[in-house]
């Protein structure tokens, strides 16, 4: 699909060379640069669904440009799958840990936060020098703080991992029904710049093959949570998966190759 | 081949507190992703998510992240050490992401730790 | 070790504070005793292995308890706050005549693991009630302070 593609077409030829330079290759990091140059509308994108929950913009954008300078480097071509398939989660992913790491800071007072973080410090420097793990006195001691206040922070670091913190962010899957997770990925699509060339093949395709391939690429779901979903085996999923993605290729293949 | 009966996780309102999802991060790579404590109650969901990072077959490298696990009782230890037999059969070893004490602690103290990979990071464990 | 209060147990002559909880049988419900559990040992200024352990090691009994209990009839936990260690006795009446808690499980080896020591305790049970079974178990602070 990034072969068919007008706007990223073009960076395909380019992923691969990467993906086949030497580690240590002098080429690598302006090759890199290109890359993530030329994919990052992709990682703007996705910053920006996540929009409007109170994270300035440039931050989330900075993250997600993580995410995809992350994906630039793992990608393989030679393991078949597309890049976009590959990079949308892994930039995805990249965000809802920002997310998860922010809905502690959020809800946590600035306090107990930054004593949780002299506490961690403690408790491994502590585990260090005794060769066994910490008291509470000796925490509260080594950072000459009251017992209480590092009781507290223990329980406060408790607290925000066994919180629901990313309810908003993991609430995508499980209960959602497929309609809901279609329209999910649907919206998914619409924002990777790609969709032009892609749109018009999967609107050709019967409705099951159609949500499969839209579950599978931008609803991030696995094979076995879609054949749940859509009440079908994972191997017959695996399948429908084969036979659609090569209709979509020799489909896509030849009218729509630039150059 | 038999259907998958349940999917990774069905959040109910009064379901116990435990979160899963299941990511491909990477090409090859599935990611099981679990938030809560591990007890009686929620060891049974808790397996079946990690049947179905078991299920997916083109993968050959299956991360469990527990960095979100606040406690793990030894029903969550059984089911870990069933998955990691069930992987053994394929060849593979599970990866374990710990972060706290109160995971750590438990596969230590009853010497589990030993069947899995273990890392500190999800980004090392699916690199 | 004396300048730590506790807040939530009054102290006793003989140096003990005693916590009792009592919920009904059920699995819902132990998060809460776990959760008190180590808020004990955290006060009773247990070094976080140790804390972290007693509170898996409370879970374990309750959970094995829970599991043999009567319908609708309750679990009673007792936290004896010594200096440098707890003693936990966590008791229910059982359903059935022959109930015991069993000690050749997975289960039970990890309790063994977690405390320095447990004992499985039984009281048959009079006028056709279910015994009383019950779990008692002692866990140490951890290596003394510095």
């Amino acid at each position: 699909m990034t072969q068919g593609d007008p706007e990223y077409g073009h960076l395909s030829p380019l992923l691969e060379k990467y993906a086949a330079l030497d580690p240590d290759d002098p080429r690598r990091e302006a090759l890199r640069d290109e890359l993530v140059t030329g994919f990052l509308p992709v990682a703007q994108h996705i910053a920006r669904r996540f929009n409007n929950r109170g994270e300035p913009l440039d931050d989330l954008v900075q993250v997600a440009t993580v995410g995809l300078i992350n994906a630039v480097d793992r990608y393989s071509p030679e393991r078949g799958t597309d890049f976009f398939s590959f990079a949308v989660p892994t930039i995805s992913g990249e965000v809802r840990r920002h997310f998860r790491d922010l809905g502690w800071s959020m809800r946590v007072p600035r306090r107990l936060k930054d004593l949780h973080v002299s506490i961690n410090t403690a408790v491994s420097n502590l585990s260090q020098d005794l060769g066994r793990a910490p008291r509470p006195s000796e925490i509260a001691d080594q950072l000459g703080v009251p017992v209480a206040d590092v009781l507290e922070g223990l329980e406060a670091s408790e607290a925000y991992r066994s919180s629901s913190l990313d309810e908003m962010l993991s609430s995508e899957q499980g209960s959602a029904t497929v309609g809901e997770l279609v329209g999910e990925a649907d919206a998914e699509l619409t924002r990777v710049d790609f969709q032009q060339a892609l749109r018009p093949v999967l609107a050709e395709l019967p409705e099951r093959e159609r949500t499969i391939v839209l579950l599978r690429f931008f609803g991030n779901m696995t094979q076995t949570q879609i054949a749940d979903k859509v009440g079908i085996s994972q191997m017959h999923v695996s399948r429908l998966l084969a036979q659609t993605l090569d209709r979509l290729r020799t489909r896509l293949d030849p009218d729509t190759r630039s150059g | 081949m038999s259907d998958p009966v349940a999917p990774c996780s069905r959040p109910t309102a009064d379901a116990p507190p435990l979160r899963t999802s299941i990511t491909l991060p990477q090409p090859g790579t599935v990611l099981l992703d679990v938030h809560g404590e591990v007890d009686t109650l929620t060891a049974p969901p808790l397996e079946q998510a990690l049947s179905d990072l078991l299920a997916e077959q083109e993968a050959d490298r299956l991360v469990v992240d527990l960095s979100g696990v606040t406690f793990l009782a030894s029903s969550g230890l059984a089911v870990l050490i069933r998955a990691a037999h069930r992987a053994a059969d394929r060849r593979l070893r599970l990866r374990l992401v710990t972060a706290s004490r109160a995971v750590r602690r438990p596969l230590q103290i009853t010497g589990s730790e030993q069947l899995f990979d273990m890392y500190e990071d999800v980004s090392a464990a699916v690199d | 070790m004396s300048d730590l209060d506790f807040p939530t147990s009054a102290e006793t002559l003989d140096g003990v504070s005693t916590v009792e909880v009592r919920t009904s049988a059920n699995a819902a419900l132990i998060p809460t005793i776990r959760a008190v559990a180590s808020d004990l040992a955290a006060r009773a200024d247990f070094d976080l292995d140790a804390i972290s352990d007693l509170r898996m090691a409370v879970d374990e009994a309750c959970a094995t308890l829970v599991d043999v209990a009567a319908p609708s009839s309750s679990l009673r936990c007792t936290f004896l706050v010594r200096r440098e260690r707890i003693e936990v006795r966590a008791e229910v009446n059982a359903g059935q005549p022959d109930a015991a808690v069993s000690t050749d499980t997975f289960g039970w080896r990890v309790l063994q693991t977690l405390a320095d020591d447990v004992q499985a305790l039984r009281t048959p049970g009079v006028d056709g009630n279910g015994p009383t079974v019950g779990i008692r178990l002692d866990k140490h602070a951890g290596d003394a302070p510095r």
